[in-house]
């Protein structure tokens, strides 16, 4: 495996070019002639593809493209490049057993394959969507804790204000969310009676590498996971590999987190299957992850729920759970907001498309995660229960539940509801969602089993 | 070679994003003595608007959209020494764009000002991670009409809130034109803070950016 060091040599010392020129004239027209060669075509017929040679042509792809391109150093205005030799290398010394999390919370991540009974890992909660102060931070990570019997590990919120204060990146209004969410969430956790569950995307607040590091240092453990972040597309900054070397030396675990953006520079579905299976590649070879987070999404729609996005991650998780050993997520936002139908469809149809597609799950944003306050316990309730409840499926039968759902809401999300806030769904002193919503809840769960998803409960 | 014909050229060399077709077509033009505005307006603008209501289905994308750009551009080079004194054509107004402080995220951004820039505007985009300090210096130094912030994380909007304090604050609110946008922000948002244009997609944002500087 290329060690650390060589990759800072190669980003100091790699090709000369400006990011557009990189953008345009070695990533676009690359992945164009991969797309091409290969016979990558869209099929909206098959949201939840069941291509096994499709899949394996845009892995195959993926790695030519990734060879060819590299990864763009904003800092240095280089690129840092990886043999197909090197390539093939990191894939087959990835990280197989990354463990998360302590004592009974303590699990081993594992990779899983199409249509697989292995359960999927959940990592739930809010993906990062932000809550307006401390107090309601601290309440759904409680609530989180007490709620979500199938999470795995926990996606903490953003603080958006603190002691009062708007919270801005770089500033020291930062570092003190970041110390606060730290401290705040593994107190909520452990008061939910969860004291080991990891926080899987480290400090949400946290924008820059000094908040994040610092605010680590008052809660996060090695076994927590921290959330580093490529560029679209294809790049990396000084920040990320801050963090990167921060971690290695931690002993910690960076999970990767890549998404490539359906209608930018990848161009379309296909463009976006391939760019996703190199950033695979990049989570293993750059960015030295324990595990890939994905979640390609769409340039005007802002949510990975479309049809097309749909299939860019069905065709790519299949490209991936063939071919590699390295565990992935895919993180799914959905346009509409809680205690809407049409977030349960979409949450649905998205992790339907994950799991029986080798993924496991984050979930997520809901009101695609820009709504302050707008998502509740019950959103990533219902995405585990519906992962579990397709175990084993085959991709056929997946493919015909996602359609079904999809006519239910795809051509809403242009206009989707943003849905109800944490404080009107949930009973704060009970720590339950109310009575309203509970009885929604079941609702949509009958309606799911009538579909075809097997319920555990 | 008809003029209509040379028109043809250019409207087909934006389509087809050919850029060496576009400068042919628009030294012919000038070599035929033709009038540049018309071979702009007949040609390559149309050209544009095929390609952007193409994007706006989804059957182009950004890549195609900055490669027609180009082409766009290159011919302009060649056309706009020729433009006629008098009959000069004029930029519908200045911007200046950015991604606000502490934001590194670009490709909306580079959308809009994309689209400004097709769409007649004179855009200053100033990249990422830029301070609200070089925002306003650079309005004024190159004269700007329009301000357009982008933000995509709910930690770096506040700055959009923080330019239009500081214009307020140093007497120059009303020299600018504010636009916002990005994925957390809103019309509400844009109301809370004293916005003049929201941006709720990169077309919505352009299209508003002409409404204004129409009235202006």
């Amino acid at each position: 495996m290329v060690h650390f060091l060589e990759i800072m040599d190669r980003a100091l010392e790699g090709r000369f070019t400006s990011a557009n020129d990189f953008d345009l004239s070695i990533f676009v027209p690359k992945l164009r002639e991969v797309v091409k060669k290969y016979g990558i075509k869209y099929d909206p017929e098959n949201p939840l593809s069941c291509d096994d040679d499709l899949a394996d042509r845009v892995f195959k792809a993926g790695i030519e493209l990734f060879a060819e391109v590299g990864v763009y150093c904003v800092d240095t205005k280089r690129i840092i490049k990886f043999t197909e030799e090197e390539i093939l290398e990191g894939l087959a010394e990835a990280p197989r057993y990354p463990v998360f999390g302590e004592g009974n919370d303590a699990k081993v991540l594992v990779a899983r394959k199409p249509e697989s009974e292995v359960e999927p890992w959940c990592f739930l909660g809010s993906g990062g969507a932000a809550v307006s102060n401390e107090r309601l931070f601290e309440s759904i990570l409680e609530n989180y804790a007490l709620f979500l019997p199938l999470a795995n590990s926990i996606t903490a919120p953003t603080i958006k204000e603190i002691e009062g204060r708007v919270v801005r990146t770089r500033s020291p209004l930062e570092i003190l969310a970041s110390i606060r969410s730290s401290i705040l969430a593994r107190e909520a956790l452990r008061n939910g009676g969860r004291a080991g569950l990891p926080i899987m995307n480290s400090i949400a607040s946290a924008g820059s590498d000094t908040a994040k590091i610092a605010g680590s240092q008052f809660g996060l453990r090695p076994t927590d996971g921290w959330l580093i972040g490529t560029m679209a597309e294809m790049k990396v900054n000084f920040e990320r590999l801050n963090e990167i070397t921060y971690v290695m030396n931690l002993g910690g675990h960076v999970v990767a987190e890549t998404a490539p953006i359906l209608g930018g520079y990848c161009g379309g579905p296909e463009g976006v299957a391939v760019a996703n299976v190199a950033y695979h590649l990049i989570s293993i070879l750059l960015m030295k992850g324990s595990c890939q987070l994905t979640f390609p999404i769409h340039l005007h729609y802002g949510c990975t729920s479309t049809r097309d996005v749909l299939w860019a991650n069905s065709v790519s998780g299949q490209a991936i759970s063939r071919n590699s050993h390295f565990p992935f997520f895919i993180l799914n936002y959905v346009a509409a907001g809680p205690m809407t139908e049409m977030c349960f469809y979409e949450t649905a149809a998205t992790v339907i498309n994950a799991v029986i597609s080798g993924g496991s799950i984050e979930f997520g944003g809901v009101a695609k995660a820009v709504e302050v306050d707008h998502f509740t316990p019950m959103e990533p309730r219902w995405a585990s229960e519906v992962a579990h409840g397709v175990l084993g499926m085959s991709r056929s039968q997946g493919n015909e539940i996602v359609k079904k759902l999809l006519a239910r809401y795809e051509d809403d999300i242009p206009k989707a509801p943003k849905g109800k806030t944490y404080e009107q769904c949930w009973d704060m002193k009970a720590k339950q969602p109310i009575r309203e919503y509970r009885q929604f809840y079941q609702k949509i769960k009958a309606e799911l089993a009538e579909l075809g998803v097997r319920f555990k409960y | 070679m008809k003029k209509e014909e040379i028109f043809k050229a250019l409207f087909e060399a934006v389509v087809e994003m050919d850029e060496e077709k576009g400068k042919d077509a628009a030294q012919l033009l000038v070599k035929e003595n033709y009038n540049p505005l018309e071979g702009i307006e007949n040609g390559l603008s149309k050209g544009m608007k095929v390609i952007g209501d193409k994007f706006n289905q989804f059957e182009m994308f950004l890549p195609d959209l900055m490669m027609a750009a180009k082409v766009f551009d290159s011919a302009m080079t060649i056309l706009k020494p020729h433009i006629a004194a008098g009959s000069e054509l004029a930029p519908k107004g200045k911007v200046v764009i950015g991604t606000v402080k502490g934001d590194i995220h670009q490709i909306g951004k580079d959308l809009v000002a994309l689209l400004l820039e097709t769409g007649g505007f004179e855009v200053h985009n100033l990249g990422q991670d830029v301070s609200t300090f070089t925002f306003i210096e650079e309005a004024g130094r190159v004269r700007a009409d329009i301000i357009a912030l982008s933000s995509l994380l709910t930690t770096t909007m506040v700055a959009q809130k923080e330019l239009i304090d500081t214009l307020k604050e140093i007497g120059e609110r009303e020299r600018y034109i504010v636009m916002i946008g990005g994925a957390p922000t809103s019309q509400k948002w844009a109301d809370e803070i004293g916005a003049d244009i929201y941006g709720e997609n990169a077309e919505k944002g352009v299209s508003l950016a002409l409404e204004f500087m129409s009235k202006k």
